[in-house]
Formats: structure tokens, sequence, C-alpha cells
């Protein structure tokens, strides 16, 4: 897998899985703009990293819940490299509340920034990758189909991305771009301490069959498979990377003998 | 405008109240602003003023003088218009 010569946009990619998955992409040659919200500090130490790799980093503030701030991201990007290969929509925010206490504020905070933001994100990444084509990969959750405590709102914009990921491969095939998805389990980041606090601290997490928690290189990886040529076939599929928690009962790996 | 106004400014057009309600002595709550519009406010405050607000730090604001206040510490003075 190589990616030099390709640039690619990562939303949320200052900290995190985002993170892991730019550090990927520029190891194997890839230049990286780096997206954030509000942590410029982690954004700018990513892009230092990025280019101890030997590849161009660059840093923008974007919210990408608000579509004038996408627009000038893109219109950034435009001006300053004229395309874009690789998209990868990582970005994510919500409120963890129960279904009664949902209101209209916390639903569409939750929507606009994980699910409308990659619609929005694809169709002005796709006019840059015009003529050249490219890959789009956006990060999804076992959330979509599992039902956890705290964590309905951003199940069903996850459940939604999804859809709108099957929908993106199919229309923008004929422009030469592959469009999939990465459903993670509980990955060891910022994200997971919010919703799952309680039952990290009780030690509580089910454990995984493949017998331990799933790392945001372990998901970089995956991500940055789908961005290349190998998995040209796969399209507007959700790939888990789950360490085999969602078939698998914890039961299961109580039995291994290692 | 001074860091003030332009802070109310943003604050009363995310949460969609009159400018002349909010006081240094205003709390997020009397001006209508749940979680969701602290962060958007925080945000926008951050991008205009060229500055990095830590959630420890604004978790700390117990009324709009204070997220002011804040504010006017981090804007270097020959910034201030
Ligand atoms: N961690 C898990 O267990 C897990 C499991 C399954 C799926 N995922 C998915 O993987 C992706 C990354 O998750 P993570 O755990 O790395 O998240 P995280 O540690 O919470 O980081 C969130 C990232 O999204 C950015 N972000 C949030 N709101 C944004 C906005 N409005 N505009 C632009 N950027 C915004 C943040 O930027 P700032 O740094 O500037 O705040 C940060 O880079 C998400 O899509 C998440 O749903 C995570």
């Amino acid at each position: 897998m190589s990616f030099e010569g390709k640039l690619a946009l990562v939303t949320g990619g200052g900290r995190g899985i985002g993170r892991a998955i730019g550090l990927k992409l520029a190891a194997q040659g890839a230049d990286i703009i780096v997206n954030f919200f509000r942590r410029r500090d982690a954004a700018e130490q990513t892009a230092k990293d990025i280019e101890a790799l030997g590849v161009r980093a660059e840093v923008v503030r974007a919210n990408v819940g608000d579509p004038a701030k996408i627009d000038e991201m893109f219109d950034m990007i435009g001006d300053k490299f004229g395309h874009l290969d690789i998209l990868i929509s990582n970005a994510a925010s919500g409120v963890g509340r129960p279904v009664m206490d949902i209101d209209v504020k916390a639903w569409e905070w939750t929507m606009d920034i994980n699910t409308r933001a990659c619609l929005l994100c694809s169709q002005r990444a796709a006019r840059l990758m015009e003529g050249r084509g490219g890959k789009i990969v956006s990060l999804s959750s076992l959330g979509s189909f599992l039902v956890w405590p705290t964590y309905a709102v951003v199940g069903v914009s996850k459940a939604a991305l999804e859809a709108l990921t099957r929908y993106l491969a199919v229309e923008l095939a004929p422009r030469g771009i592959c469009v999939n998805a990465v459903g993670a389990s509980f990955v060891q980041t910022e994200a997971l301490k919010f919703y799952f606090e309680e039952q990290l601290a009780l030690g509580n997490l089910p454990i995984t069959p493949a017998g331990r928690m799933v790392t945001t290189e372990d998901v970089a990886n995956v991500v940055a498979f789908l961005c290349s040529e190998e998995a040209f076939m796969i399209r507007g599929q959700t790939i888990i990377v789950d360490g085999g928690f969602s078939i698998g009962s914890a039961a299961f790996s109580l039995g291994r003998k290692d | 405008m001074s860091i003030e106004e332009q802070i109310r400014e943003i604050m009363a057009k995310i949460t969609h109240v009159e400018q002349s309600i909010i006081t240094r002595e205003s709390t997020f709550k009397d001006i209508k602003a749940d979680s969701l519009d602290v962060v958007q406010a925080l945000a926008a405050v951050e991008e205009t003023f060229g500055i990095e607000i830590p959630d420890e730090e604004a978790q700390k604001f117990e009324n709009f003088g204070d997220f002011v206040s804040y504010v006017e510490r981090q804007v270097p003075q020959q910034e201030r218009v």
C-alpha cells in the first residue's frame, strides 16, 4: 500500500481515532489535512507528528456541524491544493441521554455533526476528486445496531451514516470514487470515557473474543486498507473492527487457553 | 466593539435572546444557554479571538462576566480594538 502523492482530509483528525488514521496514511506517503473543532493544540501536535514522517500536513479549523464552515474548509482546500484524493469522515459528537430526554436540539446537534457532515463533505470532496477518482471512508460504531445506555441519538446517527455510505457508494461509483465505512467497538479514546466511564471503572466492559480491546491503530489499519487499490471491489460496506465482540458472547473468551 | 460586546453578540445569536438581557452577572441559565449552546459559544469565541479555552476552564465560569474576563485575559492587549 502506498499513498505517495495523495492528499487526504481527516475530519476530527487531531486526536483519537482520527489522529491514528492521519498518521497511518502519512506513514504510507499521503499528505494530510487535519481538521479540528476546538482542540487546536492536539491538531497542531498531530500535524507536527505527521510532518516528522516526511509528508505535508495542514491544520484547518471547522465545525463540521455548520455547513458554512464545511464550505470554507473546502474552499481553502480547493484554493490551496486544487484537488483531494481521500476523505475520512471521522469527526463525531453526541449527547449522551436516554431516549426520553432527547430533545430537538440534542438530535440536530448529533445528526448534523455525525451524519449531515458526511453528506456535505462527500459532495464537496467528490468535486475535488473529479477526473482522478478517490476514496471516502466514514467512521461508524456498533451502536448503529446494538443498544447501549445513553447512546441512542449517536446510534441512530451512525445507522443513518451507514445507509448514506451505501447511497454514496453507488452514486459516486461512476466518478471512480470508492465509499465505505468502518464500524468500531469500544476503542480507548476520550469518547469512550464520555459514554462508558462507569462501565470502564467497574471493569465491566465485555471482553472481546480477540482477547483485548480494539486500539486506534486497529481501526486505522482497516481504514487505510479501504483507501487502497486492494479494496477496489469493496463498496458501500461497513467493515466491523471489534475483535469479534458483536458476534461472540463474552463467555467465548472465558474458554481461551492462552 | 469591545471583547465583551463581541461575546455578547455571539451568545445572543446562539441562544436567540435579546443582547440587552445579557449582563456580566447573567448565568448561562439566565441566558437560556444549555451545554450545547455553551460549546457552540466557546467555539465561536475561540475562532473570533484565535484563542483556546480548555473545557476545564470553561467549567469554572459561573456567569457571563467570568467568560468575558477569561477571554480578556487571553487576548493580548495590542490586538484589542
Ligand atoms: N472511541 C470509540 O470507542 C469509538 C467506537 C466506535 C466508533 N467511534 C467513532 O470513531 C470516530 C472517532 O472517535 P474518537 O473516539 O476518536 O472520538 P474523540 O476522541 O471523541 O474525538 C472526536 C474528534 O471529533 C472532532 N469533532 C467533534 N465535533 C466536531 C465538529 N463539530 N467539527 C469538527 N470536528 C469535530 C474532535 O475535534 P477536537 O479535537 O477539535 O475537539 C475530535 O478530533 C467517531 O466517528 C466515533 O463515533 C469511536
